[in-house]
């Protein structure tokens, strides 16, 4: 009899879990290990830093719609306000699931103050010649940012007993990826001279230095989701 | 960012051409009265006049006189008539702007509020993805009827009006003054589009007022809830709303009147949260202001005028 490692079906042979036969029932087996990097209270912090982020992303994307000339940004914008919701009540419902209390869906909670003050410093370009300035601090920086934290969290958590925070990090990584896309879009097609360029490249160095040194949106971050996007 | 923004920094790339919204909210004091319309208007000739330059109203401005605009808001969308395609097009080009003011309206919300409760928040943002696809559709519909962004000027006095800096009143004004205006808008152009027969038109729009319905619903609840236990607040809040209602009734166009262009959308708003009490009330304070006669009148007088003044100069 051959070998071959059994999966369940719909599964292909790059998914991270394989599935030995190991029983004379044929059962395949689940591969997955129990034990994760973060315990259920780091866990629920965390979440509630994601959320403050999407919550003030939302917030912010709302009050640009009106101070961005370009009518296709300003209604790309639109929707993505509207993803960011989305993506804040998510996580939000996921609180009382981790121990926070029946009240804890709506709350929203900054690392550090360095992160809260960084969310502000994004939200800081307000004149209509600045749409450079505001989409790339969200979308050249904090987005990208946020989607190495949750992709690298959807692998290191436990794969099992997390598996709720999982399946909502992979819908907000989905709408993210999109977002990170449709940034870089609108930045190509804005950033047509030298100058603006610059504009771009100066902007994402500022932002990322001061991401760097509060540590990221759960403040304890040190590693590559600071690299260049 | 600053909290808190001013009609006039509304953002808008080159193809828009802004107008001051002052002939607009003036009808809203205007008695039934030709002299009167006409004095009130004759001072605002100039900044009429400069505002159409380069637009497509500058023809309607030298057809029609300085007058135009009412002439046009005052008159029912009729497959008859000869201006139809232009009444159309600037109809379609209002709506347009008045969602993109929509769009900023409620995303302001969002900005201007930050500690106001999620579900507040939620509802805002969803706004905010609907008002966006309704620009989407009406840039579509716009297109539709043989027009363009910027053929027309626009002036934001929905924005002007509607957007308080208040939450409850912010709410009234946006959720239910300018969202129940969308409502009325959008039941006549749907009546309109079954008339000729324009499926596409019909059924986008039939789309777009079941979104109105629910923008406004959000301001019924959220006028409710931010108001409780304070009648005072809330007796405010609505007094806030009829009089942005009065002055998006346009001195009358917008009305139960038997010559309204826009008749009110009764059944919409009561599904909406309208109570019977309200929608009574605003059929009172649409219903004044001047008839369409006066209008008519008032315009065919500034148009002689406006004649007079360009013959001397050409003299
Ligand atoms: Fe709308
Ligand atoms: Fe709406």
């Amino acid at each position: 009899m051959s070998e071959a490692i059994r999966m369940y079906p719909g599964a292909g042979p790059d998914e991270r879990t394989t599935f030995d036969a190991y029983s004379a029932f044929d059962v395949p087996a689940d591969l997955r290990e129990l034990h994760g990097r973060y315990d259920v209270e780091t866990t629920a912090r965390r979440v509630r830093n994601f959320r403050y982020a999407h919550e003030w992303m939302m917030m912010i994307g709302g009050g640009w719609v009106a101070t961005i000339p370009e009518l296709p940004v300003k209604t790309g914008l639109g929707k993505i306000v509207w993803d960011d919701a989305q993506s804040a009540d998510q996580l939000g419902r996921r609180l009382p699931e981790l121990r926070c209390g029946k009240r804890s869906v709506t709350t929203s909670e900054a690392a550090n103050e360095g992160f809260a003050a960084l969310v502000q410093e994004v939200a800081e370009p307000e004149s209509p010649d600045l749409t450079i300035e505001k989409i790339t601090g969200m979308f050249d920086v904090l987005k990208p940012h946020l989607l190495a934290v949750y992709d690298r969290m959807g692998r290191e958590t436990d794969q099992i007993s997390d598996a709720p925070t999982i399946e909502i990090l992979d819908d907000v990584v989905r709408r993210t990826r999109k977002h990170i896309a449709w940034g870089d879009e609108v930045l190509g097609r804005l950033c047509d001279t030298e100058a603006r360029r610059e504009r771009r490249g100066k902007r994402a160095q500022e932002m990322r230095t001061k991401l760097e040194a509060c540590g990221g949106v759960t403040g304890t971050i040190t590693d590559e989701s600071f690299g260049a996007h | 960012m600053k909290r808190f923004i001013n009609h006039e920094e509304l953002a808008r790339d080159s193809r828009f051409v802004r107008q001051d919204s002052a002939m607009v909210t003036i009808l809203a004091q205007v008695p039934d009265d030709v002299d009167t319309l006409v004095e009130l208007l004759d001072k605002l000739t100039p900044m009429i006049e400069k505002s159409v330059q380069g637009t497509e109203a500058a023809p309607l401005f030298e057809a029609y006189g300085p007058a135009f605009m009412l002439v046009t808001l005052n008159e029912p969308l009729n497959p008859d008539d000869p201006a139809l395609d232009s009444r159309l097009r600037q109809r379609f080009h209002g709506i347009f702007a008045g969602e993109l003011q929509a769009l900023e309206g409620a995303g302001r919300s969002l900005w201007d509020f930050p500690d106001a409760p999620w579900e507040f928040k939620m509802n805002m943002a969803r706004q905010c993805w609907d008002e966006t696809r309704h620009v989407q559709i009406f840039e579509k519909l716009l297109d539709h009827v043989g027009g363009w962004v910027g053929m027309y000027p626009e002036s934001s006095f929905l924005f002007e009006c509607a957007c308080s800096d208040d939450p409850a009143m912010r709410v009234a004004g946006v959720n239910r003054g300018l969202e129940g205006l969308a409502c009325d808008v959008f039941r006549d152009m749907i009546r309109y589009a079954e008339k000729v027969g324009d499926e596409k038109m019909r059924q986008a729009i039939d789309y777009v007022l079941a979104d109105e319905l629910t923008h406004v619903r959000f301001g019924s609840d959220w006028v409710r809830e931010f108001t409780k236990d304070d009648p005072e607040y809330l007796e405010r809040t609505q007094e806030f709303r009829r009089s942005v209602d009065k002055q998006f009734s346009l001195g009358g166009a917008r009305s139960n009147r038997e010559d309204a262009a826009i008749p009110i959308a009764w059944e919409d708003r009561k599904d909406a949260g309208f109570t019977e009490e309200e929608l009574q009330e605003l059929v009172e304070l649409s219903g004044g202001g001047p008839s369409r006669e006066t209008m008519r009148e008032a315009a065919r007088i500034l148009l002689e005028r406006h004649r007079a003044r360009s013959q001397e100069a050409g003299a």
